[in-house]
């Protein structure tokens, strides 16, 4: 498995540079930002169902 | 013949006292500790054999992976003579215990998840996504590395379990057939007899074969995180 002595071979520019699957950084880099929105989507709903009123009985 | 199946399954006592901890005892008093430079020879073979499954094991390792050799080579003796135990006539195995297989998998992988994290912590994040991946996939394939993280000790513990139990059963079954056939059709009776002794044999290559694999795993783990 390539590790961070292959990383040089690869040249990205702009976003690509930060989140990529080539080296470990971007690797790195786009496993937290999926962790991160995961919690963001758990977060919001749990939040949301806080905010919403119980649905009274009629 | 037993009435239940799983009854050699069962955790031997001695009015209401488990034994369980005695007979997990047991196979530690096989191997001799000494302080001498020239042993007797089944303490040379033991050393001997300790040091085979070492240098197989640790070569790949970096200096901070074999500190764990010590451990790595007393979970590959522990597994190995337990199962090897459960061979005799009317023993009772621990490592058909799930529970016990899964006191043994869940540290030993979580320290290396831990020290993965601890002293490398991109390169054990960066683990979670193959290179080279799609960019599509790449949410998908993440969540799907976690959660196969998350299976390995489960899969280390019950794939020992099922093994060795497996196998157990399938000595049990063909043993009260044997029996069974005896008394109806002598002829196939000594055909049952010559598969029980096949799988015998067969369960010995298992018993240490699983230590091998169960260590080698941990191993591999521990070869990932260091």
């Amino acid at each position: 498995m390539a590790g961070p002595e292959a990383d040089e071979q690869f040249q990205f520019t702009g976003i690509k540079k930060y989140f990529n699957s080539y080296i470990l950084t971007g690797r790195k880099n786009c496993v937290l930002a999926t962790y991160g929105g995961i919690a963001l989507i758990i977060l919001y709903f749990k939040l949301r169902s806080k905010k919403t009123p119980a649905v009274k009985a009629t | 013949m037993n009435q239940n199946l799983f009854a050699s399954f069962n955790i031997p006592a001695i009015l209401g006292i488990p034994l369980v901890i005695l007979i997990i005892m047991l196979p530690a008093t096989f191997i001799t500790p000494t302080n001498n430079l020239i042993n007797n020879r089944f303490s040379s073979l033991q050393q001997w054999l300790i040091q085979l499954m070492l240098k197989q094991m640790m070569i790949t390792h970096s200096t901070k992976g074999r500190t764990w050799s010590l451990m790595l080579m007393a979970l590959i003796t522990f597994i190995a003579l337990n199962n090897l135990l459960g061979l005799t006539p009317y023993a009772f195995t621990p490592t058909t215990q799930l529970s016990m297989n899964l006191g043994m998998a869940i540290p030993l992988w979580a320290a290396t998840v831990l020290m993965g994290l601890r002293f490398k912590t991109k390169l054990a994040l960066a683990h979670f996504l193959p290179q080279g991946t799609p960019v599509p996939l790449i949410p998908m394939l993440i969540i799907i590395e976690t959660i196969s993280l998350f299976i390995q000790p489960v899969a280390l513990a019950v794939r020992l379990t099922a093994n060795i139990t497996a196998g157990h059963l399938l000595m049990h079954l063909l043993g009260d057939t044997t029996l069974t056939l005896m008394s109806i059709y002598l002829s196939s009776s000594t055909i049952t007899i010559i598969i029980i002794i096949l799988l015998i044999t067969l369960e010995l290559g298992v018993a240490l074969i699983q230590a091998y694999v169960f260590t080698l795993l941990v191993s591999l783990y521990l070869h990932d995180n260091s």
